[in-house]
């Protein structure tokens, strides 16, 4: 048994994602960072998808009632057992009676701890992910409260895996989001793309204080349609990663809570820089870069080598 | 039909420009057929108004070899059989604390609240699209008379099961949630749960007819 002492600022239950219901509008609602949660799984000496905590803010801290292993990855966080470090990206074992705290948060923005145990959460449609706008799945379909149990199952004895440092991605900003075309490029004027993609100097946006699991709202000089186009599209499927321009000209990045837009699309963060999205900070400087679908493919193969299939088996 | 690649895991399917029913009636046909074939590869078909998505797997298949996959599957199509789309009566509560944008609705089509509800609840919709949130359906296509422009700055909070206009559109908070469209009634039925398959009431197709309450 695990009992929540601080919440932080947000805490839940995720895993891999809830899939194969997009055409009745449920969203895939998974982790933000499928490298870290995928180290997390591995740390842990699970092969499939498990409910794992997602965490934002300093101080999570919970106490654990039986001896467990646990595993942090995501962020880079500074954490303790009782008054000893723990390392990140390592499994580290706990004693009944413990109190494990993360103090703070110094790269990044989410972090993700596991169990040796299965969290037992709600599965809803295939998955454990708790959809928060919905309120199902995971943890009552809600956040961590103070005071909240968590139950674990078939807890086990992992062996002390630990993930090499130069496996931990960086996540200092500013950040550079390399994009493929989207649908609607043809209606913003060639400077206005030139504005969005090629800019080497100082970010022209920063993430906005609007920023959520459902989309991050990014703020800079204002992106301008062309004359006498239409801006609105007639609402179709979207993607995690579409990049898609309001009528204000302020780009959102669309993550993992939606399945229809109507908004233009100007491109699409591909998925080699997908994980990175978990870490923008409000804040953070963001540039753009176009890239074309082969070279994203290879990125992606490129990511896949170097990092994911170099995780401990 | 229009194929496109759709990020580096989608492929988007344009069967029209326009919103109408025969549009819709291929996106439909193409969405079931695409159901029909179990393909592990496809992970999730959202199909709307003019265009289906298809996210695939790319570990199984990529952009072009699923395409040509498709293609090949497709000749079977025109012997497919479509299910039939499913009717569903919804009892809507009208106006009053149910209905916040009632009285815009009337003076900005120039009705009286009685000929809106005559109006709105005398057509059999079609639902085009299920979205936005689960269950949400996008349904038209609305009288006239009834088109409005949605609220500029959108309410931060709409009751679930709050009936709403929008354009062309209706449609019904399947949560509650914060959205722009003008509402002008409310419904008991729940349109979604999550406890049991096959989780949302309406599906792309369906009938619905509003009842008053």
């Amino acid at each position: 048994m695990i009992e929540v002492i601080n919440p932080a600022w947000l805490s839940m239950v995720v895993d891999g994602g809830r899939f194969g219901h997009a055409d009745i509008g449920v969203p895939s609602s998974s982790v933000l960072d499928r490298y870290s949660y995928t180290a997390l799984c591995s740390l842990l000496g699970y092969a499939a998808d498990i409910p794992v905590l997602e965490i934002m803010g300093h101080d999570f801290s919970f106490r654990v009632s039986t001896d467990l292993s646990c595993a942090i990855t995501g962020a880079q966080v500074t954490a303790f057992v009782d008054n000893m470090p723990v390392i990140p990206w390592s499994v580290f074992r706990i004693k009944a009676g413990s109190t494990i705290r993360v103090k703070e948060v110094t790269e990044g923005l989410r972090y993700y701890l596991g169990f040796s145990g299965i969290i037992d959460a709600a599965k809803v449609a295939g998955s454990y992910t708790t959809n928060l706008e919905c309120r199902f799945g995971g943890y009552f379909g809600r956040p961590f409260l103070k005071g909240d149990r968590i139950t674990l199952k078939d807890v086990r004895v992992p062996d002390k895996r630990t993930v090499d440092g130069s496996l931990i991605p960086s996540m200092k900003a500013p950040h550079t989001l390399r994009v493929i075309d989207g649908e609607e490029g043809d209606r913003f004027s060639p400077e206005t793309l030139k504005t969005l993609f090629e800019n080497d100097g100082d970010p022209w946006y920063k993430v906005s204080t609007k920023a959520n699991r459902t989309g991050i709202r990014l703020e800079g000089r204002p992106l301008e349609f062309r004359k006498g186009v239409e801006q609105s599209i007639i609402s179709e499927g979207i993607l995690p990663g579409v990049v898609q321009i309001p009528g204000d000209g302020q780009p959102i990045i669309v993550l993992y809570e939606r399945t229809i837009g109507g908004y233009a699309r100007i491109g699409h963060v591909i998925k080699a820089d997908r994980d990175l999205l978990a870490h923008l900070r409000p804040l953070d400087g963001v540039r753009f870069q176009r890239i074309g679908p082969e070279e994203a493919e290879r990125l992606w193969d490129e990511k896949m080598a170097r990092y994911y299939d170099m995780l401990p088996k | 039909m229009d194929w496109t690649r759709y990020g580096e895991e989608g492929i988007r399917i344009v069967f029209g420009s326009t919103i109408n029913t025969d549009v819709h009636e291929k996106v439909r046909q193409y969405y079931f057929f695409l159901r029909s074939l179990h393909l592990k590869e496809i992970i999730d078909i959202i199909p709307s108004f003019t265009t289906c998505i298809i996210c695939f797997d790319s570990r199984l298949t990529s952009f072009s070899a699923l395409v040509s996959l498709l293609k090949e599957k497709e000749r079977d199509l025109s012997q497919m059989e479509i299910p039939a789309p499913a009717t569903h009566t919804i009892p809507v509560m009208y106006g009053g604390q149910y209905g916040p944008d009632m009285e815009f609705v009337c003076s900005y089509a120039g009705l009286s609240a009685d000929e809106v509800v005559e109006i709105h609840s005398g057509i059999v919709y079609t639902v085009f699209a299920v979205g936005f949130m689960p269950g949400f359906p996008y349904m038209g296509t609305l009288d006239k008379r009834l088109f409005v422009p949605r609220l500029e700055t959108p309410r931060l909070k709409v009751n679930e099961g709050s009936v709403g206009v929008a354009q062309f559109q209706t449609g019904i908070y399947s949560f509650e949630s914060p959205g722009g469209w003008r509402i002008i009634g409310k419904t008991d039925v729940k349109l979604f749960d999550h406890t049991a398959p096959p989780y949302s009431l309406l599906k792309i197709g369906d009938h619905v007819r509003f009842v008053p309450a």
